[in-house]
């Protein structure tokens, strides 16, 4: 029963958040306390076992366990320290939206489930008043959907053989969409609110999604699984250059972190596409990395970036050396285990990606100095974002144990 | 029968990307639906059958009620969309018959077409009304394209089908307030 509970009570709790609106503090409460019952459900969930309680089958992966816990604490963590001028409320509502789409995705054991969950997600973000036209927000969830619905058909049609490399195609290809990464980044509108821009999906939603989607596809095409990690491989490299010279040299500072996390991305793909045991670990931590530290640090440089106030204060530059994956921070742990696992697999490949890796720091010091002047809550949020990098970084194994690996 | 509701699949998801007016749209995507129901019936799948009727009836009907009052079936500037509808059309009878082999080639027609049609729609300029009724195809089409499988989804998936389509069928762009 863990994994309907561990969607249906964020869900409720998102609902139970928008109707009393009126009501903040009642709304908080209410909403804080479902959210809070449906991330112990995801930490009670025996891992693999599957629950029928609704007809379809549900379960939850431990990669995906350990990353839903990831997500619930990085939702606290903005709730709990979110700037002033936003309202918690909403974002409440929208996280636990988010986090209920993103238990249901990861406890799909059908392709098609999972893509008809990302449909409603896409359609319900895309409703919301924001900067961007509702055709526009759609396009790349949408896209995401049709290519891995074709992938799902082609994977399952009787037929030559190339059918099923039409298969790793379509699911590598929509998993780029889904999550905004080249060729298809989702168009980023600066002024845009979070939550209804494309941040969600690269920064929030798309980790998730990334592991859902690669755990079906060594179900539907397990004899493609060479063309799959080359495929991820050559997009993360193309990703790794792509996000961090644009992250480097874009003249809008959130747009610099949009191609931050674009990078981030990179390293990522790069990792899962290794297909081996350290490639695997170094994506998992620089998906811890990309929800516990540069998500909530992104939500805090929002108002400095508006007010255009960069700032050189020692604590920037620590936040610039963990976002640049430096040691001690959990990035350097994920890019050692990256370029042992390349080196084992093809020792060309770590030399590329070790080039890839020198591109990091003038975006990050870029970044860092982007935070402004820390205050207060963002001050607490920062230095609490810093701790648990640093905690992930020198001890990974029990981060890496939570998700099975 | 298998034909017949594979090319009605067909015909509606051109008539989605033909129309602009809410009668043109709610009768696509009645066509869609009676197609992947006639689809699902022909594989026995009698509870599937129902399921898309009533999902995809409740989102013609709510299409049928909003939006602009006519056809609008191809507007000025319609001939690539036209040309598109045909292509798609023709592209997805070969992939579903000549390079695809076994049984099922209507549903693997209807749900190649459908899903390319609605993916042109909705990834093309368009108002709201249309981007929507593009979706609750798409819907329909993502839960019909699981019966491709040798072993059958089961109801359940094309219940959640028919829940989404009726879901988005109801969404009002612009009045839900973001974060």
């Amino acid at each position: 029963m863990e994994p309907e509970l561990a969607i249906g009570l964020p869900a409720a709790g998102s609902v139970c958040a928008a109707v009393l609106r009126t009501r903040p503090r009642a709304a908080l409460l209410a909403a804080a306390v479902l959210g809070f019952l449906g991330l112990a459900a995801v930490a009670l969930a025996s891992p693999g076992r599957t629950s029928d309680q609704l007809g379809i089958g549900l379960s939850l992966s431990p990669e995906s366990r350990a990353l839903l816990l990831a997500a619930g604490a990085a939702l606290a963590l903005t709730v709990l320290l979110a700037p002033l001028a936003v309202e918690r409320t909403i974002l409440l509502t929208w996280g636990l939206a988010g986090l209920a789409g993103m238990a249901a995705i990861a406890a799909a054991r059908s392709l098609e489930l999972l893509i008809l969950v990302v449909l409603v997600l896409s359609v319900l973000q895309a409703a919301a008043a924001g900067g961007r036209s509702f055709a526009i927000r759609l396009r790349g969830p949408v896209l995401a959907v049709v290519l891995l619905s074709l992938a799902a058909v082609c994977a399952r049609a009787e037929g030559p053989e190339f059918l099923s490399r039409f298969a790793a195609v379509g699911l590598v290809a929509g998993l780029c969409a889904a999550v905004g990464t080249l060729p298809y980044m989702h168009e980023f509108d600066p002024n845009e609110r979070t939550a209804t821009s494309p941040i969600p999906w690269i920064a929030f939603i798309g980790p998730v999604l990334a592991l859902a989607v690669l755990a079906r596809a060594r179900e539907l095409i397990p004899s493609e699984g060479g063309a799959l990690g080359a495929m991820m491989i050559g997009l993360g490299l193309l990703n790794v250059v792509w996000g961090s010279l644009a992250s480097w040299r874009t003249e809008n500072g959130a747009a610099a972190w949009h191609y931050s996390f674009i990078a981030d991305w990179g390293l990522v793909l790069c990792g899962l596409g290794l297909a081996i045991a350290d490639g695997q670990r170094a994506a998992i931590l620089l998906l811890y990395g990309i929800l516990l530290s540069r998500l909530p640090l992104y939500l805090w440089s929002r108002q400095s970036l508006r007010e255009k106030r960069p700032n050189d204060r020692p604590i920037n530059l620590l936040a610039a050396a963990m976002l640049a994956g430096s040691a001690p921070f959990a990035g350097f742990a994920a890019r050692v285990l990256l370029l042992r696992g390349a080196t084992q697999l093809y020792w060309p490949l770590a030399l590329a990606i070790g080039l890839g890796l020198l591109l990091w720091l003038p975006p990050s010091l870029r970044l860092g100095r982007s935070l402004g002047l820390l205050r207060g809550r963002q001050a607490w949020g920062v230095g609490i974002a810093l701790a648990i990098n640093v905690v992930i970084g020198l001890y990974p194994q029990p981060f890496l144990a939570l998700a099975g690996l | 029968m298998s034909a017949a509701a594979a090319f009605a699949a067909w015909l509606g998801a051109a008539l989605i990307v033909l129309s602009e007016g809410r009668r043109g749209l709610a009768l696509g995507l009645a066509l869609v639906t009676l197609g992947f129901a006639g689809l699902a019936l022909a594989g026995g799948e009698v509870e599937a059958a129902v399921a898309l009727v009533a999902g995809g009836g409740i989102a013609a009907v709510q299409r049928l009620r909003t939006g602009r009052d006519e056809w609008g079936l191809m507007p000025p500037g319609s001939t690539a969309r036209l040309v598109l509808a045909a292509a798609v059309g023709l592209l997805a009878l070969w992939i579903s018959t000549s390079l695809m082999s076994g049984p099922g080639a209507p549903l693997r027609f209807a749900a190649l077409s459908v899903l390319g049609l609605m993916a042109a729609r909705v990834l093309t300029p368009s108002k709201p009304p249309p981007v929507l009724t593009a979706l609750v195809a798409l819907a329909l089409s993502v839960a019909a394209a699981a019966g491709v499988a040798d072993t059958s989804p089961g109801p359940a998936l094309y219940v959640l089908a028919a829940i989404v389509a009726a879901g988005i069928s109801m969404i009002r762009v612009g009045e839900v307030d973001g974060a």
